[in-house]
């Protein structure tokens, strides 16, 4: 065939595409694009992980720390309590539970904000309405399940006026069950929004072509919006394991005492003016959490893969 | 599967039955289609057409003249608010665009940027639950048919556009359609790409006789490589033939101005006498064959080639006069003059071996002549 003979001469070209490049900066210039972010990095994050790190290594008096004398026994004295094992293990599932919820929630309101709504004004005024929650401070957020899930709240209210219960049901505040509900609601905004900006960029046309090439609507969301939204839930996934996983504000408030997690734990610890375990216990907090964030994305990638 | 042939030709028949029997032979018809949007814009007005099987069909036009449309309509992404599309006897109307047996080439390609090429091939066979094994073999004899065989695992991104509109070629192909729809295929590709490709389109289509619908803004291109051109403007149909009736014999003002390289003079006959009518324009006059009443509005054109050009003051004939040369733009094989009748523009078109002592004119007046065969009368 003449025409595929004449067209092998193009097959050259991908590697000059491949290789083409911005035009060269100098390095000073870079370094100025680079430098400001570089060092917010440093100042706000790098040395106070840094600085963390190494406090966990001093060593605890009466009085607060050695800095001078290093020892592994705060860790040891971490692991040896049960406690906080526990927890650690409490909080990874509740960060897992919370991430499934979030995913089951966020994926539906951001395909239906991204991919039904086809007036681009309508979607950005649900989308204001999607974000409405964050227009109300963070505590009060929290506060406000105490009159909803509360023995005198609305839901055991209601329900024994009902005749449904006849004494309130005590696992709706201060429970696993209401951290949960509290930490669903206040992250999965994070979850909504990176999926919706994904879905967004979705090529219509490659929507079409899927369509026209025979794929059903269950197969135009599998083979085509599905794989090609991953990025956005991957971001989304991260900002909330990571979000979830550093919590303590939010289960003192709703889980009482009798709910606890790794970020409480912590701060129990500083109170009590044990400064080195406290940094312990965040240092293998931040090291859980790049774990997770390495699987996560690990699992992304097996995912593209297929 | 199998029964859905027969529902579709029962559905066929009901909404068949007002425009006759016109539903009926093989190739593609379109009976009085209609689109209009909701808010009660009318992007196509009574297109009626017929493309035999095997056809290599242009539509062309300028930007909202409803030739997109009109080929979403036919790929089954846009429906007609009335009137009707078949191919082969079958009606479409109201058929999913993936039941349809056309396939589209989407103007920026449309392909799938996760995929790779053979899994973008391969993807249309997936979608008819044929194994992986067939359909990876089908898909690399596509891609081998484009010549792209050792770019089978890349990405779309990692291709130049030339090679993507390859991919996106051999994708629809592997399919086998009876018809391709191709939304401009050559938008994204520079120029000598696209000249290429035209002639490797044409070629590939002669080969595998699958009719090919092709729709561009484009008029060289249209003419380059169309059995036949369907011009449209505001929706409607303005010219359909082949590329050398557009060329030659363009039928109404908009198809001779927008086909380029035409001087079109609008106005009253300003006298008829033995089957040659005058028409007079703002300034220009001119003489064509044809019979219409004094006082008639009229128009009619004159190829930009067909004008002669002599830089000797000569003696007028019947359609001569005096031109400014405002500017001679060199195009290599020829030489186009951009001429001035008193503030009206003219073109002319001389063969490029004249260019130095046209030149020399540039800035004075030149004549300008046509034979009276040469011009003829529009549609307004």
């Amino acid at each position: 065939m003449e025409a595929a003979e004449a067209m092998l001469g193009d097959a050259t070209m991908s590697g000059a595409v491949l290789a083409t490049t911005g035009p060269r900066r100098s390095g000073w210039v870079t370094l100025g694009w680079a430098g400001p972010g570089a060092l917010w990095l440093l100042v706000f994050l790098i040395a106070p992980v840094t600085m963390i790190v190494l406090a966990s290594f001093w060593t605890k008096t009466n009085t607060g720390f050695d800095a001078f004398k290093w020892t592994f026994s705060n860790y040891g004295r971490l692991f040896d309590t049960v406690v906080y094992r526990e927890v650690l293990v409490d909080t990874l599932k509740n960060a897992f539970i919370v991430l499934v919820l979030c995913l089951l929630i966020a994926y539906p309101v951001a395909y239906f904000l991204a991919v039904c709504i086809k007036s681009i004004r309508l979607q950005i005024a649900l989308f204001i309405v999607v974000l409405a929650p964050f227009w109300t401070a963070y505590v009060i957020r929290i506060i406000a399940w105490y009159p909803i899930l509360g023995r005198q709240g609305a839901i055991n209210y209601g329900l024994e006026k009902l005749g449904i219960i006849s004494a309130p049901l005590d696992f709706l505040l201060f429970s696993n069950f209401a951290v949960v509900l509290a930490l669903v609601q206040l992250y999965v905004l994070f979850m909504v929004t990176p999926i919706f900006f994904q879905l967004a960029t979705i090529d219509q046309s490659a929507v079409e072509a899927a369509r026209d090439l025979g794929a059903s609507p269950y197969k135009v969301f599998r083979e085509v919006i599905l794989p090609l939204s991953l990025p956005g839930v991957l971001i989304g996934c991260i900002f909330v394991f990571v979000l979830v996983m550093g919590e303590f504000a939010t289960v003192q408030i709703i889980g009482g005492n009798q709910i606890q997690s790794v970020g409480t734990i912590v701060r129990s610890y500083y109170t009590n003016i044990d400064l080195p375990a406290a940094a312990a216990g965040s240092s293998i907090l931040v090291a859980v959490m790049m774990i997770g964030v390495a699987v996560l994305l690990r699992f992304a990638k097996l995912r593209e893969a297929v | 599967m199998s029964t859905t042939p027969a529902s579709q030709a029962t559905a066929g028949a009901a909404s068949a039955a007002p425009v006759g029997s016109s539903g009926g032979g093989s190739g593609l018809h379109l009976d009085g289609v209609y689109r209009v949007f909701p808010g009660g814009v009318v992007a196509v007005e009574d297109v009626n057409l017929h493309i035999a099987n095997g056809e290599y069909v242009v539509f062309l036009g300028p930007s909202g003249c409803g030739k997109t449309t009109t080929l979403r309509m036919i790929g089954g992404h846009d429906e007609p608010s009335q009137g009707t599309i078949s191919l082969d006897g079958e009606i479409l109307n109201g058929v999913t665009p993936a039941k349809r047996p056309v396939t589209t080439v989407f103007q920026h390609f449309a392909l799938f940027p996760h995929r790779n090429v053979l899994q973008n091939v391969a993807f249309g066979l997936k979608m008819r639950g044929i194994g992986k094994v067939e359909r990876e073999k089908q898909a690399r004899d596509a891609i081998d048919l484009v010549g792209l065989g050792q770019m089978a695992n890349r990405k779309p991104r990692e291709l130049s556009s030339g090679q993507q509109q390859r991919v996106a070629l051999s994708r629809v192909l592997v399919t086998r359609p009876k018809a391709i729809l191709l939304d401009e295929p050559f938008g994204d590709l520079d120029r000598l790409l696209q000249l290429r490709m035209r002639v490797e389109l044409r070629a590939l289509q002669r080969d595998l006789g699958i009719t090919f619908i092709h729709v561009t803004h484009n008029q060289e291109e249209a003419l380059s490589m169309a059995d036949r051109i369907v011009v449209m403007d505001d929706g409607r149909l303005q010219q359909v033939g082949t590329p050398t009736d557009l060329a030659r014999h363009p039928k109404n003002v908009f198809v001779a101005k927008f086909m380029g390289d035409n001087n079109t003079i609008r106005g009253p006959v300003v006298e008829s006498r033995d089957g040659v009518v005058t028409v007079q324009g703002k300034l220009l006059r001119g003489a064509v064959r044809g019979d219409l009443p004094v006082g008639q509005e009229t128009a009619m054109t004159i190829r930009a080639s067909a004008v002669q050009v002599s830089t000797s003051p000569e003696a007028a004939a019947v359609n001569a006069g005096r031109a400014r040369l405002n500017f001679a733009e060199y195009l290599g094989d020829s030489v186009k003059l951009h001429l001035d009748v008193q503030g009206e523009p003219f073109l002319a078109k001389v063969d490029e071996a004249r260019y130095a002592e046209i030149r020399a004119f540039e800035g004075q007046d030149v004549t300008v002549s046509w034979n009276l065969e040469d011009g003829q009368l529009l549609e307004l």
